[in-house]
């Protein structure tokens, strides 16, 4: 059994102190440094949170679209898929509003917005454009 | 101090003295070091402040090498653009141990999360159109940019197979971005205009001091374009900072700046244009901010601010979903 506290644990902690003890104490140029730190740190946290593996819908889905037949590590296909998928997308196989653009536009969404949550959660969705 | 002895001879002087300042901040490609330097005699006698500007240890394929922007800067310049003073060129290496330009330094300040806490600021904005509109007069054939690659196919056309060709250089599989360059191939149209377009004009990289602006930095990715681009790119949410509900570089409503433009300009802006090269310019950062990340990630130039940038993509793949009208 792995010794506590946790990774997590460490990461909050660690969080923590950068931002109540030791960026009150600090040059403005250090400060733009631990701010970046406090960043990473934060993306870290919530990545873990996430799981190891947090793509798994993602791959049902490319599975369904793809098939399943090659014995791989879900990383390797997931990253395979995708690849298959980005490819098929630049060679205008999904440009027809139809049932199988629709499920891919709704992955690409799901998966951006994953993301998101994890590296960016108060990143501002600003609806409108004005122009 | 070999550096001196060039200052010297550039500047028809008879005695040089530099005193080494710091680092300037922001520019994660360029390097740029503030000098107080000392003239005796010559046409710039009396002590200056200089910002040396040279290539930092690792640059992305955008980037244009240092006597290019140089000579960019100079013809902006002579537009009546304003500009940081364009002073001398040295592409010998023996000098400061790389390729460098000396210019002038401006005051102010050029951080686009302090620039876009202070609120509205429609004068700015519309200053910063009216200098748009300068740089849009340039137009081809210039003598002294023949080094700029022309158009070969339409200006989003070349843009979208070099976002590709930067794609295909990158180790993971990016379908969101494939999504967004097919519909902006399938979308996209001939430019009615070819101007010189800056390709890097948004917040962050104006300097303002005192609520007005004082020069328009970095020039190194500019060339032949479609003014479209340029009106987008400033406009943008991934370049508002702290306001993005202010949706003209996170300064003032677009209309302040879209009139302002128009105006000095004397062109109509099409608005689907501007929509549709605003979706272009979160496809190029992103695939920038792609090309920067990997700066650190092959251990080229590591380092956290080169690291985070990699984390960036899901908001710029965000907005491109939304403006090829994917988001609900």
């Amino acid at each position: 059994m792995r010794s506590r506290p946790n990774a997590r644990e460490l990461l909050d902690i660690a969080e923590k102190t950068l931002s109540a003890e030791v960026m009150p104490d600090i040059s403005e140029r250090q400060r733009y440094n631990l701010a970046l730190v406090a960043s990473a740190i934060g993306i870290a946290k919530r990545e873990l949170a996430g799981g190891v593996f947090a793509w798994e819908h993602e791959l049902d889905i490319l599975r369904a679209l793809y098939g399943d037949d090659v014995m791989e590590q879900p990383e390797t296909m997931l990253v395979r898929l995708n690849r298959q998928l980005a490819d098929e997308l630049r060679a205008g196989v999904y440009d027809e509003k139809n049932t199988e653009q629709e499920t891919v536009l709704n992955l690409l969404f799901q998966d951006v917005v994953a993301r998101l949550n994890e590296d960016n959660p108060t990143y501002e969705r600003v609806k409108t454009l004005s122009n | 101090m070999a550096l001196a002895s060039f200052i010297r001879d550039a500047a028809g002087a008879d005695k040089v003295t530099i005193e080494d300042g710091n680092l300037l901040h922001g520019g994660a490609i360029q390097e740029n070091r503030l000098l107080t330097v000392t003239i005796s005699g010559g046409e710039l006698f009396g002590t200056q402040e200089i910002v040396l500007r040279s290539e930092a240890t690792a640059r992305i394929p955008e980037s244009r090498p240092l006597d290019q922007q140089f000579a960019i800067l100079k013809v902006a310049e002579a537009a009546g653009v304003t500009v940081p003073k364009p002073l001398w060129y040295c592409g010998d290496s023996a000098i400061i141990g790389k390729p460098f330009y000396l210019m002038k330094h401006l005051e102010g300040d050029a951080l686009g999360n302090r620039i876009t806490r202070v609120g509205e600021q429609p004068h700015l904005a519309a200053t910063l159109g009216q200098e748009l509109a300068r740089i849009h007069s340039i137009k081809p054939p210039q003598k002294d940019l023949e080094f700029l690659e022309t158009i070969s196919s339409s200006p989003a056309i070349d843009a979208i197979e070099k976002y590709r060709s930067y794609l295909d250089e990158l180790p993971e599989p990016h379908p969101v971005l494939e999504w967004t360059l097919r519909w902006l191939e399938n979308q996209s149209s001939d430019a009615r205009d070819i101007v010189l377009c800056h390709r890097d004009f948004r917040t962050g990289n104006y300097m303002v001091h005192e609520g007005a602006l004082t020069g328009v930095l970095d020039w190194e990715f500019a060339g032949w374009g479609d003014p479209h681009e340029d009106v987008a790119w400033f406009c943008a949410r991934c370049w508002r900072f702290s306001a993005p509900k202010l949706e003209a570089g996170g300064i003032a409503a677009r209309e302040v700046f879209y009139n302002a433009y128009e105006l000095a300009s004397g062109r109509k802006l099409e608005k689907e244009q501007i929509t549709y090269w605003e979706t272009m310019a979160h496809a190029r950062w992103a695939v920038i901010a792609l090309q920067q990340s990997m700066r650190h990630r092959s251990n080229e130039e590591p380092g956290l601010e080169l690291a985070l940038i990699g984390r960036r993509l899901a908001e710029l793949e965000f907005e491109c979903l939304r403006l090829t009208g994917v988001t609900k």
